[in-house]
């Protein structure tokens, strides 16, 4: 009977041991993360929709009913991501998500220059580079530096009513992610 | 002999089974390290943030999370009324009080898995705070329930369990020195139809 108890005794010790194992190992080996989850959607530099709207079942769960949003993955190895739409909406917000989906950098359209969505993501060497002769067209950007490679931008946007759909729902189609090299 | 093996036995399976459903158990459970509860209504400012504890950041890579940035939003989430009721979909509820300030909020009501309510109807289960009509002292009433109500109404139908999400826009409250003082509104149950 002792030593049963001492058994029990030594398994709960073990099971704190593994609770803290299991819950640190979790986000490395996910499989059902934000990242993964649009890799089987679509390529690196391609704008998903994340809400139901665009039809089938969202890639990753779009939180509020009343908003749409878009994703696109991006690998700044390769060269800083511009992420643009021509039309404007009530509101947008744009995040930029690490490889882990963790929420590095958040803006919205009371930072953007005039109101269209115009951003730049890029690492702090690529700033550098970008300094010395600021290209023409990125004079109304937002520049976001991340000391990230991989990353996710997610462009959120409100619907304030049925209404606005179509417009929101242009406004996130149109949106272009592209990979910029200078 | 035997006797040892089953006792290892016994060791490993509390060790395993034990620590893995532990952590099944607190990612499932909507409360959490790092909530700030306000009234009946909770929000986990840090979620989906590099300063986030060990459960949130598993949470948000075993639900695909992408969590709002604190210059979108922060939303709560309301699971029983103010009484300390769990929150039906078969019963009325009345949201009454003060709303932080915000450029806008979305109030939805949810499912388990904070999914919207499908209604069926071209009526969705949400409201924004362009559309509520307020009261003098700028407060708002919204009217929960299945049947038509004046004024404010949020369209619920179905049964089972009840969330509300309360959603705030671009406000100054996401950053943390302004969470410890702000209200929200009261959550009243007005009835059920069980």
């Amino acid at each position: 009977m002792r030593k049963l108890i001492y058994a029990v005794l030594l398994g709960l010790v073990g099971a704190g041991i593994v609770h803290i194992a299991v819950l640190l190992m979790v986000p490395e080996f996910s499989e059902r993360d934000a990242w993964s989850r649009l890799a089987q959607a679509s390529d690196l530099y391609k704008v998903t929709r994340l809400d139901a709207e665009a039809g089938g079942p969202p890639v990753v769960k779009s939180v509020d009913p009343l908003f749409f949003a878009a994703a696109c993955r991006f690998d700044l190895a390769e060269g800083m991501v511009q992420i643009k739409s021509p039309d404007a909406v009530p509101f947008w917000s744009v995040s930029i998500y690490d490889r882990s989906g963790h929420n590095i950098y958040s803006f919205n359209d009371h930072s953007a220059t005039n109101g269209p969505l115009d951003a730049v993501a890029l690492t702090p060497a690529q700033m550098l580079e970008v300094r010395k002769q600021l290209p023409e067209d990125l004079e109304g950007s937002v520049f976001v530096e991340t000391p990230i490679d991989e990353g996710i931008i997610v462009v959120r946007s409100f619907v304030p009513d049925e209404s606005w759909k179509p417009t929101v729902s242009r406004f996130l189609d149109q949106s272009s992610c592209t990979l910029r090299e200078f | 002999m035997l006797k040892n093996v089953l006792l290892t036995l016994v060791a490993l399976v509390v060790a395993i089974g034990g620590g893995a459903a532990s952590v099944w158990y607190t990612l499932q459970a909507q409360k959490g390290v790092g909530a700030i509860t306000i009234g009946a209504w909770t929000a986990f400012p840090d979620i989906g943030t590099s300063d986030a504890d060990p459960y949130s950041k598993a949470r948000v890579s075993r639900e695909g999370v992408l969590a709002l940035g604190r210059a979108e939003g922060l939303a709560f989430v309301a699971e029983r009324d103010s009484a300390g009721e769990p929150l039906k979909r078969e019963c009325a509820y009345t949201i009454d009080g003060n709303f932080p300030i915000a450029r806008f909020w979305t109030l939805y009501a949810a499912d388990q898995s904070l999914d919207v309510i499908k209604t069926e109807k071209p009526r969705p289960a949400a409201l924004q705070s362009y559309q509520i009509l307020r009261k003098p002292d700028n407060t708002a009433l919204i009217s929960v329930g299945n049947h038509p109500l004046p004024g404010n109404w949020l369209y619920i139908q179905g049964s089972g369990a009840l969330y509300f999400v309360l959603t705030f826009y671009d406000t100054p409250i996401a950053s943390s020195t302004g969470l410890s003082d702000i209200t929200l509104p009261q959550i009243v149950r007005t009835g059920c139809h069980a």
